[in-house]
């Protein structure tokens, strides 16, 4: 015992923030820890633990623990952001001790209902302070709340006054709780019937030795089938389970219903409290949602008004970054070419150059994008349209297996996967939230975004139609439609072969609208951005240095090369010097004086010719003006021919030696070597390598084609962006050979591999994480890498054979 | 009495109870649907179904099925 409370005092303490879901905890957390967790107006947007901490004066030299949870509407866990919040608050949490104080939210629009969730957490035994949140909206729908009443029935918890997102009252809810750390305040009422608290008295004597507090108790008696009984019969094993049985066997007897023996207390006692503390106006104003509402929620505005949002950002996207990514192109084009000047030809600099500045830069370039994509998420975040989105889309969604409830985490996922599959924490149905897990990595998620970019700027005609359509933006919002389509057609084929789901439940809260908070919009931006450049600076720059090497080495002197080639030309121009005097004099043998004169001056036309066809044309026009000097004027058109052929590979030579380079180099081998697999989808080696490098992680796809580009052609000439590279470049050899590689088809196929395949390897990780199985990232990745190869094959060929 | 998915949009009452007792119908009671509290249909979602109803000051959306769970008194 003496033990313990040494222990107690050298720990840290820990405060746990709890509530309803969406009433303002995290925006209190973020106030007293100075992070920035995301919020949002929807329930559900916190979905795991998350811990930060504070100091307080009394408290020199110690910090105190915060921890911020998922929001519920009871300690009765069903769902897996549900049980993470009880286990936090009953203190069996992993590796975590038991909260010293717990921090209730109360959102004060809502008070009778956050009562019944209070009065729960106060079965907890631990000391309690209420934050009645939200104050500003209470006020102006005339709620007033008599917060010395309320803490009076309450038992003495303190009550506080607050308003989250401007940061009124955090200071004094702070003070309430460390003044709590220390003193100790606790209050457990007993007002449970007479029957339960015997139950929780009989299950206290099966296990003393069980630290479970009351809360928890009731938990177990209460949630037949939920995880605290499935918990407790672990450890009791059956006398446990026959306890339980008798135990819940009285309650039943007494109220009929189990859980009336619990919901009947609750509701009673919480209204009690209620109509004691509140004043509020009879009759509730109009308020500003509703109004807003009768449009958005329309049965007809409602799902054109959503698609029409949807296009409008998609449309921004590319409109509104145009002039910020010319800036950043420029900026890494003048730190290319001063590193080039400031370094002598080398690996470094080659390593520079190409692989840190041509690559990871190019990615860089899109900063503007996800600067705009996520401006505009976390608008729709911030202000409450995501439920009502799921509210328009449930119906239209349940038919394949999915809900409405899938459609916030598919939402999340247009950001990124691996908050939206976090978020299916709320989906309580297993099969609908495994559903929806499995299919979440099809939506396009920023990742994609700079691959469609930069696919679409080069090779999608900016074309505008009435000024507010344009055919860059309509092609982004049909990559977009393609992703939900076949996530839709995924999911009604698991529905109906693995996954056989009941109808699902779609319970939810509306919340109302708000003008959504300059400060929580930059959060949501500049995480993005920092994620974004933290990325490019790490995996997918490590990824292109390794990339950058197998196409660098084995490096084969390009001054040789260059030799070697300048004296291979030299010399066909020779040959053809010889034959041609050899040639000569035998085709001449029968002509005259006059003649030979003639067809000389004929010849010395064509030194001045520059180009095969002004050379073909002249040639013609003689032959037919002088059908009888056919063969001469023939031999010296293909003397001049060569010689002509010859001059421009001098010239680009240069280019062709860098060619030769990377096409000798490990990267060039390996990749003509798996060329012919992805030949059907119109891949040359360069971007089939490419692809494949970027399975970690789909932005390198553009550092590579970067670095590439950037090796396979001459380092000195200007340097032109990537999207001038890729529209130049032309097939190597084969029968495609001269030919430029990048067309329609190829830049679309392309891009339905993007947004089929699952290039991510920490979706895959998060998706074992969230079912526990390695099964589930196996099948996803084999099915959309599968879509992926069919998808793009399909578009290719049928694109080509409509003659794009 | 009636159930809640009988009711038009735009009617309002009064909720009476349950006709079962499962997680759907706790979820409902945690969520400030409680017996004797009024109850208002606001609207139903584009092919009818969920639909928003609103207790107290809290909007709710929930589908047709988990409607008829409620048993409603109707306002004259
Ligand atoms: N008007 C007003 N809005 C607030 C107040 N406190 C928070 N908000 C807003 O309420 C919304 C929800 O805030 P969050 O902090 O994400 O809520 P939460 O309780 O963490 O939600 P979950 O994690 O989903 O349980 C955000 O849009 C906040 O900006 C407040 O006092 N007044
Ligand atoms: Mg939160």
């Amino acid at each position: 015992m003496h033990q313990a409370t040494i222990d107690k005092t050298a720990k840290q303490k820990v405060v746990a923030i709890c509530g309803n879901p969406n009433c303002g905890k995290t925006t209190i957390f973020n106030y007293i820890t100075g992070l920035n967790q995301q919020v949002g107006n929807y329930p559900g947007v916190t979905v795991e633990k998350i811990s930060g901490k504070f100091s307080h004066p009394s408290l020199p030299n110690q910090s105190i623990q915060l921890i911020d949870i998922p929001g519920t509407y009871s300690l009765s866990a069903f769902t897996p952001d549900e049980f993470i919040a009880a286990s936090v608050l009953f203190g069996n949490f992993t590796k975590m001790d038991k909260p010293d104080v717990i921090i209730a939210i109360i959102d004060a629009t809502n008070l009778e209902r956050s009562l019944y969730f209070l009065l729960q957490v106060q079965q907890t035994g631990i000391p309690v302070v209420v934050g009645l949140n939200m104050s500003d909206l209470a006020a102006k729908k005339k709620i007033k709340i008599d917060r010395k009443k309320l803490s009076e029935l309450l038992g003495g918890m303190p009550v506080v006054d607050l308003i989250g997102n401007r940061g009124i009252g955090v200071d004094e809810l702070k003070e309430e709780a460390v003044h709590l750390l220390n003193s100790d305040l606790r209050t457990v009422d007993k007002y449970y019937s007479h029957e339960t608290e015997n139950a929780v008295e009989e299950l206290i004597q099966l296990n003393p030795h069980e630290d479970r507090s009351r809360a928890h108790l009731l938990r177990i008696i209460f949630d037949a089938g939920g995880p605290a009984e499935e918990q407790f019969l672990q450890i009791e094993g059956e006398a446990g389970e026959k306890l339980l049985a008798e135990i819940r066997k009285k309650i039943i007897k007494e109220h009929s219903y189990l859980t009336h023996a619990e919901t009947s207390v609750l509701t009673k006692k919480s209204e009690e409290i209620f109509n004691q503390v509140i004043t509020k106006p009879d009759v509730a104003d109009k308020t500003n949602t509703e109004k807003v509402d009768r449009y958005l929620l329309h049965p007809v505005l409602g799902p054109i008004i959503l698609f029409g949002l949807m296009y409008f950002v998609f449309q921004s996207i590319f409109s509104w970054a145009e002039p910020f990514m010319g800036i950043i192109e420029q900026f890494f084009g003048m730190i290319a070419s001063s590193v080039e000047g400031m370094m002598a030809e080398g690996p470094l600099r080659s390593l520079l150059t190409d692989g840190v500045i041509g690559g990871v830069g190019g990615v860089l370039v899109f900063i503007p994008q996800i600067v705009i994509l996520f401006f505009f998420i976390a608008i729709l975040e911030d202000s409450g349209y995501m439920p009502r989105a799921a509210f328009l889309v449930d119906r239209m969604f349940r038919w394949c297996g999915l809900s409405g409830k899938s459609f916030i985490p598919m939402l999340s996922s247009f950001a990124c996967a691996i908050p939206g599959i976090m978020a299916t924490r709320t989906i309580e149905d297993k099969k609908l939230r495994f559903i929806t897990i499995m299919v979440a990595p099809l939506m396009t998620c920023s990742a994609r975004l700079p691959v469609y970019a930069i696919m679409i700027a080069a090779f999608v005609p900016y074309k505008s139609y009435f000024g507010i359509a344009n055919l860059q933006g309509l092609t982004l919002t049909l990559l977009y439609l393609l992703g939900i389509v076949v996530a839709v057609i995924v999911s009604f084929i698991l529905k109906k072969t693995i996954f056989k789901t009941e109808r699902g439940t779609f319970l939810m809260e509306m919340p109302s609208y708000k003008v959504p908070t300059a400060k929580s919009v930059l959060i949501r931006v500049y995480n993005r951005v920092k994620h974004f450049v933290v990325r490019a600076g790490t995996v997918i720059m490590a990824i292109t240095i390794i990339i950058w090497a197998l196409s660098y080495y084995p490096h084969q002197d390009g001054e040789a090369l260059t030799a070697e080639r300048t004296e291979e030309i030299n010399q066909t121009i020779a040959l053809s010097e010889m034959n041609i005097d050899k040639e000569f004099n035998s085709l001449t043998t029968a002509f005259s004086e006059a003649q030979i004169a003639e067809v000389s001056r004929l010849a010395s036309a064509f030194t001045a010719v520059t180009s095969q066809e002004q050379l073909s044309s002249i040639a013609d026009s003689m032959i037919s003006l002088y059908p009888a000097y056919n063969e001469v004027i023939s031999l010296y058109k293909s003397h001049e021919f060569t010689k002509l052929e010859a001059s421009q590979a001098l010239n680009n030579l240069p280019n062709e030696v860098a060619g030769t380079q990377i096409r000798s180099s490990y990267l060039g081998k390996a990749g003509k070597t798996i060329e012919p697999f992805f030949e059907p989808l119109g891949w040359d080696w360069k971007i089939t390598v490419s692809v494949l490098a970027s399975f970690p992680a789909r932005e390198v796809i553009i550092a590579v084609l970067g670095t590439i580009y950037n090796l396979g052609s001459d380092i000195d000439e200007e340097s032109t962006s990537l999207i001038d590279q890729m529209r130049q470049a032309t097939w190597e050899d084969g029968e495609k050979a001269g030919m430029k590689v990048f067309s329609i088809p190829v830049a679309i196929s392309i891009m339905v591999f993007f947004a089929l395949c699952c290039q991510c390897g920490a979706t895959l990780v998060t998706i074992k994480q969230e079912t526990k199985h390695w099964g589930y990232p196996i099948g996803v990745f084999v099915y959309m890498t599968t879509l992926a190869y069919l998808g793009s094959f399909a578009a290719y060929q049928i694109l080509t054979s409509v003659g794009l | 009495m009636t159930f809640l998915d009988k009711m038009q949009p735009g009617q309002s009452g009064k909720v009476v109870g349950f006709t079962d007792d499962n997680r759907v119908s706790r979820r409902l009671l945690e969520l400030g649907v409680i017996p004797g509290r009024a109850i208002q249909y606001i609207r139903n979602a584009p092919l009818n179904d969920p639909m928003e109803i609103q207790v107290g000051h809290c909007c709710l959306s929930l589908r047709h099925a988990e409607a008829s769970l409620i048993t409603i008194e109707l306002d004259e």
